[in-house]
C-alpha cells in the first residue's frame, strides 16, 4: 500500500508521510553514480577546476541526502532555512579563509618542510 | 498546598506569596545525589553558579599573580616560563570556564523557564549533561596545570603550540573540546525552549529582552562552537600524529590555524556580551520604573549582532593577513559596532523621565553602560587598519577587551546576580554591603585597566614578562588596582554569603519587575508555577505597588493577571 | 622619550598619517564618551527617586530617533574605515626600488642580512630612503614591531612577509617582538639605527669587513653577540638555556646519553652546524642549526673567541 508523495499535511510535517521505496532507491542510485564519478574524475587533472568539480559533486550529493533521505523536501520550510544558513556560514568561513590564503601564496616558500627531511 | 499556589493563577497574588515553604526547589529533595543528578533547571543553574564562580576565583588568582610579577621589570616573584603559564591559565580558565558559560548557564538556566512561565527547559536531561560536561572539561583543563602547565597563551597559536615541550597542551585542548559540547548543548536547549515553551500571549515581540539576548547567544553557541571543537581536535592530532596542517615545518600553514581559531573565537566574544546586554535591558527598565525604550530595535540588534559577529574574525589577524583580506575585514568590523551603539542609546532613552532607583543591581548596570562605552569606542581604534598596525598585540588590546569583558560582561553578571539573588535564594542581601562591593570593584577595575590604554599606545607589547624601565610606574598603578579589585570581590562575595545565613526572607517581587519570574515566590517552588501564567507586557510596571512592610512589590487586590 | 601623551615620537614618513587616524578616532570617541556619560549622570541626578518626585509620561519608542542614531554612527564609522584604510594601503605598498634588507626572526633574536651578505644583529638604515624588510622566521611566529615607525608585521616560518618605512632623521629606535614566542619573548629586542645618508655606505663597508678589520677573537665576540649565541650561552659561568662558554674550549663535555667529548675546533663546528648531534648533559635539544648562516671563516673566528674565555665552566 504505497502512500503517494504528498506535501506536508496540515497536522504538521512528516506525520503519515512515507517516502516511496522507488524514490529512495532512485536517489541511492544517483548517489552511487556520483561517487563513481568522484573517483573517476581524479584520473584527469583539471588544474584549478579540480576543487570546483569536487565541491560541486559533493554539494549535489549532500543536497540529495538532505532533501530525500533526511526528508527535508517535505518538511517545514523553517528547517530548510536553518540548514541552508548553516551551509552559507561554512561557505563564508572557507571562502574568506581561502581568499586570504590564495592572496599570500606567492610569499610562501615552496617545499618548505624542514621537519620532514630525512 | 494547592490554595497557596493558585494565588499565582488568574487572580494574581492577593496577599504577597510568602518566602520559602516546604516545597520550594531548594528543599525539594535532600542529599548530594538530589543535587548532582537533578533535572531541575533551577538547581542546575545553582550548580553552574557555584562552578563558574570557583573558576572565576581560580582565574582571578592567576591574574593577581600576573600583576604581582609585573610590579618590577625582570623577575619579581617567578621566572619567565612560570609567568607565561600564569597568563595563559588566567586567560584560558577565565574564558572557557567562566565567561563563556557565564550568564547563560548560571543565570539563564535559572531564569529562562521562569520568564516563560514554564516548568523547565525543553530538555532537562540534556541540561544536566551540559553541566557534567562542564565539570569534565574543567577537570581536564585544570589537570593540564599539573601534567605540564601550558604557556602558549589562550589562543594556542601554531607552530608554538604544536612544537612546545609542555605536555599539558593536549589535555587542555581536549578539555576545551569537551567544554565546547557543554556550550553547544546549552545553546540547543535554549533555542528549543524559546521556540516551543512560550506561554499563551507571549509572541516573539512580547518576550523579555533577556530572552532575545539568550536566544541570539544560543544560536551563536550552536553555530560557532563546533568550529572550535574541530580546531582544537586538529591541533591535538597535529601534536600527537605530526599531521602537518598548521606547522610549516611539516608543510602546514600557521595562518590557517588563526582563521580556524578566530572563526569561533570572535562570535565567542558575542556569546560573552549578548547575555550581558540582555541583563542590562531588564535591570535598566525595572530600576527606572519605565517601559524599555525601543524594544524592537533592541531585540533586532541582538539578532544583528549575532549574525554580523560571523563576518569579522579577521580583525584579530590584521598583521598576518593579506591586504585584501584586511580591507574586507576592517570594513565589516565597523558594521558590528552599530547595533551595540543602538542598544546604549536606547538604554539611556529608557532612563529619560524614569524614576531611577540606585539599588545595587542598577549601580552595576549603570557602570556597564559607562565601561562598555569605553570598551566599545576603543574597539573602533582597533578596527581601523592603520591604527591597528600600531596597537595590535599591545596593552591597548588588553585594556580594550578587559573593558568589554570585565567592565561589560562581569559587571552585567554581577548586576544579574544581585537582581535575581532574592529569587534564587529567597534571601535579601544588605544594600550597604552591595554598594561597598560595587564601588571597590568599579574603582579597582578602572585603576587596573585604564592606564593600560596608555601603555599600549606607547608601544608596550602584551604577554611580556620583562619591559622597559620607563613603563614600570604604569605597571605598578595597574597592579595596585588589581589588588583593590580583588578586595572588592571579596566584599561582594562576603555580602552575598552573609545574606544566605542572616539575610531577611525575600518577597516574591523585591524590585517590582513584571516578567513572569516575579510572579512566583522567592525561592520558587519545585515546578515553578501551579498553572501556566498568561503573558503580560514584561515592561509594564504599573500593576505593581511597593509595600514597605514587606520590602517588595505587590499587585493590588482585584487586579487581573 | 618625545612624542605626544599617547603616542611615541614619530620616526617615519607615514607616522604622521597614522597619528592623524589616531587623532580622528580619539576625538570622535571622546565626544561620544562625554555625551553618553553626561546624559547618564544627568538622567540619574534629574530623574532619581526622591520624595516629591513624580515621573512625567514619556514615549517608549521613536522610530525617527532610532533611524537617526543608527545612520549617523554608520556614516561616522564609514569615515573611520576609509581613513584607516587609505593610510594602511600606503603602508602595505612598498615603493619600487626600495632598499631591501632581509630579516630573520628566531627564538629569541633578530638577524638582518644586508644586500652585500653581511649579517648583523641590529638594523642599520639610511635616513630619507624607503627601506623594505623581507622577513621570515626560523621556528615559530614572531612579529617585528617598531613603535616609533608605527610598523608591525608578523614574521612566519615557511613564508615571507614584508613591511616598509622611510626614516625621517638619524637616531635610534626600539624594535620589539610582538607575537608571543616562548620564554624570552619579552627580551627579543633590538634597535634600528638610522644613519645620515652620506654616512651609511661607509658604515656598511666597515661593518661588513669585520673579519678583516678586527682580530679574529674580537670578530668572534661580535658574532657571539649578534648572531643569537648570547641569548642562550653566557660567558661568565652562569648556565642558561645552553651551557656557559666560559672555559668550554679544551674542556671534556659530558653528553646526554653517556660519554663525553673533548671540546675542540671540530666539536665547535659540529655544534654550530648540527647541534642535535651531541647534546650536553643536563640541557635540552633546542639549539637551531646555523647551517648556511655562518661561514667557515666566521666559525673559525668564534673558535678563536672561545679560546680567550678562560676559567672553569
Amino acid at each position: 500500500m504505497a502512500h503517494p508523495a504528498e506535501a506536508t499535511s496540515e497536522h504538521g510535517p512528516g506525520v503519515g508521510h512515507v517516502v516511496p521505496i522507488r524514490t529512495l532507491l532512485g536517489v541511492l542510485a544517483v548517489l552511487l553514480v556520483l561517487t563513481i564519478a568522484t573517483v573517476a574524475i581524479t584520473l584527469f587533472d583539471l588544474g584549478r577546476m579540480n576543487i570546483v568539480v569536487a565541491l560541486a559533486i559533493a554539494f549535489v550529493k549532500g543536497a540529495l541526502v538532505l532533501l530525500y533521505f533526511m526528508h527535508l523536501r517535505w518538511d517545514r520550510p523553517f528547517n530548510a532555512i536553518v540548514l541552508v544558513s548553516a551551509i552559507l556560514f561554512v561557505v563564508l568561513f572557507i571562502g574568506f579563509s581561502l581568499l586570504d590564503t590564495f592572496q599570500y601564496q606567492p610569499e610562501v616558500i615552496p617545499g618548505y618542510a624542514p621537519a620532514l627531511e630525512p | 498546598m494547592r490554595t497557596s499556589e493558585t494565588q499565582l493563577g488568574a487572580a494574581g497574588p492577593a496577599a504577597a506569596p510568602g518566602p520559602s515553604r516546604g516545597d520550594d526547589y531548594l528543599r525539594h529533595g535532600t542529599g548530594i545525589r538530589s543535587w548532582l543528578f537533578t533535572l531541575d533547571h533551577k538547581r542546575i543553574g545553582i550548580l553552574y553558579l557555584v562552578s563558574i564562580l570557583s573558576a572565576f576565583f581560580l582565574a582571578g588568582m592567576f591574574a593577581v599573580l600576573v600583576r604581582t610579577e609585573l610590579l618590577t621589570p625582570g623577575k619579581t616573584i617567578v621566572d619567565a616560563d612560570t609567568y607565561n603559564q600564569f597568563f595563559t591559565l588566567h586567560g584560558a580558565v577565565m574564558i572557557f570556564l567562566f565567561i563563556i558559560p557565564g550568564i547563560p548557564a548560571a543565570l539563564g538556566n535559572f531564569v529562562l523557564p521562569l520568564m516563560l512561565g514554564a516548568k523547565d527547559v525543553a530538555f532537562p536531561r540534556l541540561n544536566l549533561m551540559s553541566w557534567w560536561l562542564w565539570v569534565t572539561g574543567a577537570v581536564l583543563s585544570v589537570a593540564s596545570i599539573v601534567i605540564g602547565a601550558v604557556d602558549t597563551g589562550w589562543t594556542f597559536y601554531t607552530p608554538y603550540s604544536t612544537t612546545t615541550g609542555q605536555k599539558g597542551v593536549v589535555p587542555i585542548v581536549l578539555g576545551v573540546f569537551i567544554l565546547g559540547f557543554s556550550s553547544i548543548f546549552t545553546g540547543l536547549n535554549f533555542i528549543v525552549t524559546v521556540h516551543k515553551l512560550r506561554p499563551k500571549g507571549m509572541t516573539w515581540f512580547r518576550m523579555p529582552l533577556f530572552l532575545w539576548a539568550i536566544y541570539s547567544t544560543a544560536v551563536l553557541q550552536v553555530l560557532a562552537t563546533p568550529v572550535l571543537g574541530i580546531t582544537v581536535a586538529l591541533l591535538a592530532a597535529e601534536r600527537l600524529m605530526g599531521l602537518g596542517i598548521f606547522d610549516p615545518a611539516l608543510g602546514g600553514d600557521p595562518v590557517l590555524f588563526q582563521h580556524f581559531f578566530w572563526f569561533y573565537s570572535h562570535p565567542a566574544v558575542y556569546i560573552m556580551i549578548l547575555p550581558a546586554m540582555g541583563v542590562i535591558s531588564e535591570v535598566i527598565a525595572v530600576f527606572s520604573r519605565k517601559h524599555i525604550f525601543g524594544y524592537r530595535f533592541i531585540a533586532m540588534s541582538s539578532v544583528a549582532i549575532a549574525i554580523l559577529s560571523f563576518l569579522v574574525w579577521g580583525h584579530h589577524m590584521f598583521t598576518s593577513m593579506s591586504p585584501l583580506a584586511n580591507m574586507l575585514f576592517s570594513a565589516l568590523t565597523f558594521s558590528v559596532s552599530i547595533p551595540s551603539a543602538i542598544k546604549v542609546f536606547n538604554w539611556l532613552a529608557t532612563m529619560y523621565k524614569g524614576t531611577i532607583q540606585l539599588r545595587t543591581p542598577m549601580l552595576y548596570a549603570l557602570a556597564f553602560i559607562f565601561l562598555f562605552t569605553i570598551g566599545g569606542l576603543t574597539g573602533l581604534f582597533l578596527g581601523m587598519l592603520a591604527v591597528d598596525v600600531h596597537l595590535h598585540d599591545t596593552y591597548f588590546v588588553v585594556a580594550h577587551f578587559h573593558y568589554v569583558m570585565f567592565g561589560g560582561t562581569v559587571m552585567a553578571f554581577l548586576a544579574g546576580l544581585h537582581y535575581w539573588w532574592p529569587k534564587m535564594t529567597g534571601r535579601t542581601f544588605s544594600e550597604i554591603g552591595g554598594q561597598w562591593g560595587f564601588w571597590l570593584v568599579f574603582c579597582g577595575f578602572n585603576l587596573t585597566f585604564f592606564i593600560q590604554f596608555l601603555m599600549g599606545s606607547r608601544g608596550m607589547p602584551r604577554r611580556y614578562y620583562d619591559y622597559l624601565p620607563e613603563q614600570a610606574i604604569y605597571h605598578q598603578i595597574s597592579s595596585v588596582g588589581s589588588y583593590l579589585t580583588a578586595v572588592g570581590f571579596f566584599v561582594v562575595a562576603g555580602c552575598l554569603w552573609r545574606s544566605l545565613r542572616q539575610g531577611a526572607p525575600a518577597p516574591a517581587n523585591p524590585w517590582g519587575g513584571n516578567s513572569l519570574e516575579w510572579w512566583t515566590p522567592s525561592p520558587p517552588p519545585h515546578d515553578n508555577f501551579a498553572e501556566t501564567p498568561v503573558a503580560d507586557d514584561p515592561y509594564d510596571y504599573a500593576n505593581w505597588t511597593y509595600d514597605p512592610a514587606l520590602g517588595g512589590y505587590v499587585r493590588p487586590p482585584g487586579r487581573p493577571a | 622619550m618625545g612624542g605626544t601623551f599617547w603616542l611615541p615620537r614619530r620616526g617615519s614618513t607615514f607616522a604622521a598619517d597614522v597619528d592623524f587616524a589616531w587623532d580622528l578616532v580619539f576625538w570622535i570617541s571622546v565626544f561620544f564618551f562625554v555625551l553618553i556619560t553626561s546624559l547618564l549622570v544627568w538622567f540619574v541626578l534629574r530623574y532619581r527617586e526622591r520624595p516629591g518626585y513624580v515621573a512625567q509620561p514619556a514615549s517608549s519608542h521613536n522610530t525617527p530617533l532610532e533611524i537617526f542614531w543608527s545612520v549617523v554612527p554608520t556614516l561616522i564609522v564609514a569615515g573611520l574605515f576609509w581613513t584607516g584604510y587609505k593610510t594602511y594601503l600606503d603602508m602595505a605598498t612598498p615603493p619600487a626600488g626600495a632598499y631591501e634588507i632581509q630579516v630573520t626572526g628566531q627564538k629569541w633574536n633578530w638577524l638582518f642580512t644586508y644586500p652585500n651578505g653581511y649579517v648583523d644583529g641590529q638594523l642599520h638604515v639610511p635616513e630619507d630612503t624607503p627601506v623594505r624588510l623581507v622577513m621570515t622566521s626560523q621556528d615559530v611566529m614572531h612579529a617585528f614591531f617598531v613603535p616609533t615607525f608605527r610598523v608591525k608585521r608578523d614574521v612566519l616560518p615557511g613564508r615571507y612577509t614584508d613591511l616598509w618605512f622611510e626614516a625621517i632623521e638619524p637616531g635610534t629606535h626600539e624594535v620589539l617582538c610582538a607575537e608571543y614566542c616562548g620564554t624570552s619573548h619579552s627580551t627579543m629586542l633590538t634597535k634600528v639605527v638610522v644613519h645620515e645618508r652620506a654616512d651609511y655606505e661607509r658604515w656598511l663597508a666597515e661593518a661588513s669587513d669585520f673579519l678583516r678589520l678586527l682580530p679574529p677573537a674580537e670578530a668572534g665576540q661580535l658574532l657571539y653577540a649578534q648572531r643569537g649565541c648570547k641569548q642562550c650561552h653566557s660567558v661568565d659561568g652562569k648556565a642558561g638555556i645552553g651551557p656557559t662558554l666560559q672555559g668550554l674550549f679544551g674542556h671534556d663535555q659530558p653528553l646526554t646519553g653517556g660519554g663525553s667529548v673533548r671540546v675542540d675546533e671540530n666539536y665547535i663546528r659540529e655544534s654550530v652546524l648540527v647541534p642535535r648531534a651531541k647534546i650536553a648533559a643536563g640541557y635540552e635539544a633546542v639549539m637551531p642549526s646555523y647551517q648556511g648562516r655562518l661561514r667557515d671563516e666566521e666559525i673559525a673566528a668564534i673558535v678563536e673567541y672561545l679560546k680567550t674565555l678562560k676559567g672553569s665552566p
